[in-house]
């Protein structure tokens, strides 16, 4: 039905687009209501017609010159009004209102019919206009205030003040020269019409579709209009130029009110002044037509403008300034919202992290316990290994241990090197079976009872009988292959027995071979326990090296072919330092990444007395003492020193040690260094012994018997006291040559 | 340090035998002196320490020999050693002339002759002269004590 009528309605006298009246929900359909029902039509219809004649009627009222001259023709605002709120389609009540209204002015009644065709050509226009620009009828943007005052007032009236000024024209009622004053009148009392009386009507349905006013805003509307008619009237009737004090009142308006506020007090003034300007009151008295008509019109005009604009530039802030509070609050909603998304993303995030450590931490746990058993046994195996072998002048010794990098594989090898008295030397690598911890414990006992049986029995084969029996007895018996080897460094003969472990090297100038001799099964794995001994003198010059087997196995290589290869590496290092040789075969046989198995090795080489002198230095401790004496008596014995003499020169060196040991340093906190030296040319022994402490007189060592000694069992006894420390020369004839 | 000597104890009737093998120096002499001396029972009356198998001996050693007869004295015990001749620290111990204030013998007693003498009764001896080792000699360990040892240092 929508379409049937705008159908319809195409066909008017304008070229018109569809109003849609009915259109319920067209953005461009300014109706009030849409659903208007026949009834409803023709009663707005006839009340537009109604409020057109009286509109008329006020505007001729008003009129300067008899009925000619009207500054404000209300009826044009009355029409553009009415076709805004209720659409053109309403333009039939313009059409006989203006004909009504016509008819009895006009020279004849065609003159008549024509200008009312003007008169409703010009709101239709006027409306058309203000459709196209997007005209909203609550006058609340600058753009409306625009279209207004230009297309809906000053622009569209051309069309009524033409048609109506050529009609004058040709019914004769007005001369050729007449017509553009005519024209010029008619122009402006229908803009004039517009800009007053159509911001008035349509700012009446704002009462009821806008926010209503509190009582507050009633009383100040109220005020308004009171003092901006008193002010009016007060010119009027004064005849005071007054008339401005108006516009602060419209701004006042406006800025509270808005268009309800301003388009009343806009009409009042208007009307007022026209009205005084008709009767030719106050400022107006005594003026010519024109003088009226320019006074008027400017202050109409600057009423109308001035509240319109002032209005919408209000309106329009007020909604720029909600439609701002609108965002800002919604942006607060949307960070509001986001923030509330992100702290339950963030929750979420926290809790998998959390689930996920936790279930890391479950993983890893067996990995840690395997981790902390492999760093157990290592330190275990670490501290329980000599942290320092024993100072023994004429041998050197190098030993290390790199455990298995895998998790469980380490523990059971070890090593160890006994001084045993007599200045023997007992040294002893082995590797207890299996790995982890049990295997470290076992390795700490068959390594303590070894030097226990060693210091009672250096033999290897009863040291070697006592391990059996320890690790026989042992709640899980463990097999442990073990070379125990004692070493005189008087004769350089080395006596050994091995169980079951590979064999140790020895070798010297690019020749090597390993010592197979006294080879038994592994200790703990035969019932009897019977162990061989072998013997061997070195020759001057070699080099003796343990190992376990984690040096040469290698998966897929046989043990010969590794036991070959070891000879080969271990002939192949240039240097005479045991450390450099260890180093060296570390660096040969092992891979950094990836230690299968642990490894121990254990090297030691006699050092030959240099040029035939013997140059000890030891720290001046007790428990070198004896270190001292192996060293002597072993120079002594290679010096082919008879063996009564060695003894008192042992004695008496050993007595001017004492003293060193005793007193040099005893004002020190640190121990300071003993040095023994001894020469011998022919058969002319002089030992000296010498410290970098302060002598202090042998008081109360066995009643002073140390000087004596020495006294006694040497030619000749020089003691020396420097700032330096002390200097004792022994020095006496020896036997040399006769065997001991 | 320890290692350096070996001690070995025994005891017949009111005798304590006392073995001491490898070095006695200032390292250890004292201790083990005082050690021995801790040990001796009371009713012990003679303590023989044996030095045939001790290879070194300084004044540090002399000094705690004479430390321990006093101790022993004081306690009415008699201390004898053993130095044989030919060991390496005959010398010495002539040359502090020990023998002047400990008795100094050239071998081991007779241990079995001493028991037999230390658990006669006084007034009955001639009648008990065959009970050696019933009563009081519970070892019978006694051929190890002769054998010296060291035979390793020997070039």
């Amino acid at each position: 039905m929508t379409t049937g009528v705008g159908a319809v309605e195409t066909s008017g006298p304008a070229p018109l687009p569809s109003s849609g009246t009915q259109d319920p929900d067209g953005r461009d359909t300014p109706d009030i209501s849409p659903a208007a029902t026949p009834t409803r039509r023709l009663v707005r219809l006839a009340a537009i017609a109604v409020a057109y004649y009286l509109g008329a009627r006020l505007g001729l009222s008003l009129s300067l010159v008899g009925n000619d001259v009207t500054p404000l023709w209300p009826p044009t605002g009355v029409a553009v009004a009415a076709l805004i709120v209720f659409g053109r389609s309403y333009w039939p009540a313009v059409a006989v209102a203006a004909l009504a209204v016509n008819l009895p002015i006009s020279a004849n009644p065609l003159a008549a019919v024509v200008t009312a065709v003007g008169n409703t050509l010009a709101p239709v226009v006027a409306v058309t206009f203000l459709r196209r620009v997007g005209f909203r009828r609550e006058l609340d943007r600058q753009s409306d205030a625009i279209a207004i005052v230009f297309l809906g007032a000053l622009a569209s009236m051309l069309v009524s003040a033409t048609i109506g000024a050529v009609t004058l024209l040709a019914s004769g009622s007005i001369t050729t020269g007449q017509l553009p004053a005519a024209w010029a009148v008619w122009w402006t009392g229908d803009a004039m019409g517009v800009l007053t009386v159509a911001p008035f009507l349509l700012c009446l349905p704002l009462f009821w579709e806008q926010r209503r006013w509190p009582l507050r805003l009633w009383l100040e509307a109220l005020a308004i209009l009171v003092v901006a008619s008193l002010v009016v009237a007060a010119a009027v009737t004064t005849g005071l130029h007054i008339f401005f004090l108006t516009l602060p009142l419209l701004g006042w308006a406006a800025w509270r009110l808005q268009l309800r506020g301003a388009a009343p007090a806009a009409l009042i003034a208007t009307l007022l002044a026209t009205a005084a300007a008709a009767r030719q009151r106050g400022p107006f008295e005594g003026k010519t037509l024109l003088e009226q008509m320019v006074t008027l019109q400017a202050f109409n005009a600057c009423v109308a403008l001035t509240s319109f604009f002032l209005a919408a530039l209000v309106s329009e802030r007020m909604q720029t300034a909600a439609a701002l509070t609108a965002a800002a609050s919604e942006l607060e909603r949307r960070v509001e919202q986001r923030t509330a998304q992100l702290s339950a993303a963030n929750t979420r995030l926290v809790q998998e992290i959390q689930e996920r450590s936790e279930a890391q931490e479950q993983l890893s746990h067996e990995e840690a316990r395997a981790q902390r058993e492999h760093q157990i046994a290592e330190t275990l195996q670490r501290s329980l290994l000599p942290d320092r072998l024993p100072d023994v002048p004429g041998v050197a010794l190098a030993a290390r241990y790199v455990p298995a990098t895998a998790d469980v594989q380490v523990g059971g090898d070890w090593y160890d090197v006994v001084q045993l008295p007599g200045g023997l030397i007992g040294l002893a690598i082995g590797d207890v079976a299996g790995h982890g911890l049990n295997a470290a414990a076992t390795m700490v006992q068959v390594r303590m009872a070894l030097r226990a049986y060693a210091l009672q029995d250096p033999s290897p084969p009863a040291v070697m009988r006592g391990v059996h029996q320890l690790v026989a007895q042992l709640p899980v018996p463990e097999m442990v292959t073990l070379i125990y080897l004692v070493f005189d460094p008087a004769t350089r003969r080395i006596r050994w027995t091995n169980a079951g472990h590979p064999p140790a090297l020895a070798f010297a100038d690019g020749q090597g071979a390993f010592l197979e001799g006294a080879l038994s099964p592994p200790v703990g794995v035969t019932v009897d326990g019977s162990f061989t001994e072998a013997s061997e003198v070195l020759p001057p010059g070699v080099t003796l090296l343990l190992y376990t087997d984690g040096l040469v196995e290698r998966r897929g290589v046989s043990l010969t072919a590794g036991l070959a290869r070891l000879d080969r590496e271990a002939c192949a290092v240039p240097d005479d330092d045991v450390e450099a040789l260890c180093e060296r075969l570390l660096d040969t046989f092992l891979d950094e990444e990836h230690i299968e198995d642990d490894v121990a090795i254990l090297a030691m080489r006699p050092v030959p007395s240099v040029d035939g002198e013997l140059d000890v230095r030891l720290p001046a401790e007790a428990r070198n003492l004896v270190q001292v004496r192996s060293a002597l008596r072993r120079w002594l014995k290679e010096a082919a020193v008879s063996e009564p003499d060695v003894n008192e020169v042992l004695v008496a060196c050993g007595e001017a040690c004492a003293n060193v040991v005793q007193h040099a340093y005893s004002d020190q906190e640190s121990v300071g260094e003993l040095v023994v030296e001894a020469r011998l040319d022919g058969d002319d022994l002089v030992v000296r012994v010498r410290d970098h402490g302060h002598w202090r007189p042998a008081a109360d060592r066995g009643g002073g018997w140390g000087l004596h000694l020495m006294r006694a069992l040497m030619d000749d006894v020089d003691v020396e006291h420097t700032p330096a420390g002390t200097d004792v020369r022994l020095h006496r004839r020896v036997h040399v040559g006769v065997e001991a | 340090m320890s290692d350096l000597a070996r001690v070995d104890t025994r005891r017949a009737g009111t005798t304590q035998l006392v073995r001491i093998t490898g070095e006695l120096d200032l390292s250890n002499a004292r201790e083990l002196t005082d050690a021995v001396g801790h040990a001796v029972p009371d009713d012990v009356t003679l303590v023989v320490v044996d030095l045939s198998g001790t290879t070194y001996l300084d004044s540090g050693g002399i000094a705690a020999f004479f430390r321990l007869s006093q101790r022993l004295r004081d306690r009415r015990q008699d201390l004898r050693l053993v130095v044989p001749d030919a060991s390496p620290i005959r010398a010495v111990v002539e040359l502090t002339r020990l023998s002047q204030v400990i008795p100094v013998d050239q071998s081991a007693p007779d241990l079995s002759g001493q028991m037999a003498y230390a658990a006669l009764p006084p007034d009955s001896a001639p009648d008990r002269s065959q009970p050696p080792a019933t009563t009081d000699a519970p070892d019978p360990g006694a051929p190890d004590m002769s054998d010296p040892e060291g035979d390793q240092r020997n070039g």
